[in-house]
């Protein structure tokens, strides 16, 4: 799985702390899906999408090997 | 009907317990009592004197609860990647302490073999041992995966 989290943040100016206490999880867990390391649950990925106000699919992709 | 709402009673009770967790202070308290049943296990060995079997066996207790607390005690943070770090370390802890109650009484068997020169005999890990050792690697595995997350 790949994301574009980190552009979404970008463009809402916010940092990883920021986007970490809007949707109730630690910073250490935003750096950690950003840099594809953790697979966010499906409430996780919903509440980015409310928050970057885009479909989940646009900032998570399926990689080859998945 | 009466299967379904027993299944689903059943699922929500499992759901309560895995999701169960104590205050992040009861963190802090497990340290003190481990650190305090170390200390004490020194105390016991060097400065008191006479029959302190029992002492021993309080603090062993003690200890084994101490781990408990800091095991099953909240996260600062806890979010969905802490609780499945978690999950990563009660299994790795499981897996070695099963391997280590396999192995470890043969190693064991082998050193105090090597030591006394032969005539030793075969003896199993206590449940102290083994759950101390289990509850030490869920600890240091579950450090270890915060800190690399």
């Amino acid at each position: 799985m790949e994301n574009t989290i980190k552009v979404e943040r970008a463009i809402l100016s916010l940092t990883q702390d920021d986007l970490a206490k809007k949707i109730g999880v630690s910073r250490q867990t935003i750096n950690s899906i950003e840099a594809n390391r953790y697979v966010p649950s499906t409430v996780l990925a919903l509440k980015l999408s409310v928050l970057f106000n885009k479909p989940v699919n646009e900032f998570f992709k399926l990689s080859a090997d998945d | 009907m009466e299967i379904k709402k027993f299944a689903e009673c059943e699922r929500r009770g499992i759901n309560r317990l895995m999701n169960f967790r104590l205050p992040h202070y009861f963190y802090k308290i497990g340290m003190a009592l481990v650190a305090a049943s170390i200390l004490m296990f020194f105390v016991r060995a060097f400065v008191i004197e006479g029959e302190t079997e029992t002492l021993r066996m309080i603090f062993k207790k003690v200890l084994l609860i101490g781990l408990l607390l800091m095991s099953i005690a909240r996260d600062k943070e806890e979010d969905e990647l802490i609780t499945k770090l978690r999950m990563q370390s009660y299994t790795y802890a499981f897996i070695i302490g099963v391997l280590y109650a396999l192995i470890m009484p043969y190693i064991d068997l082998g050193v105090s073999n090597l030591v006394h020169g032969g005539g030793e005999v075969y003896k199993d890990l206590g449940d102290f041992q083994v759950l101390m050792f289990m509850l030490f690697i869920q600890l240091f595995s579950f450090i270890t995966l915060k800190r690399t997350r």
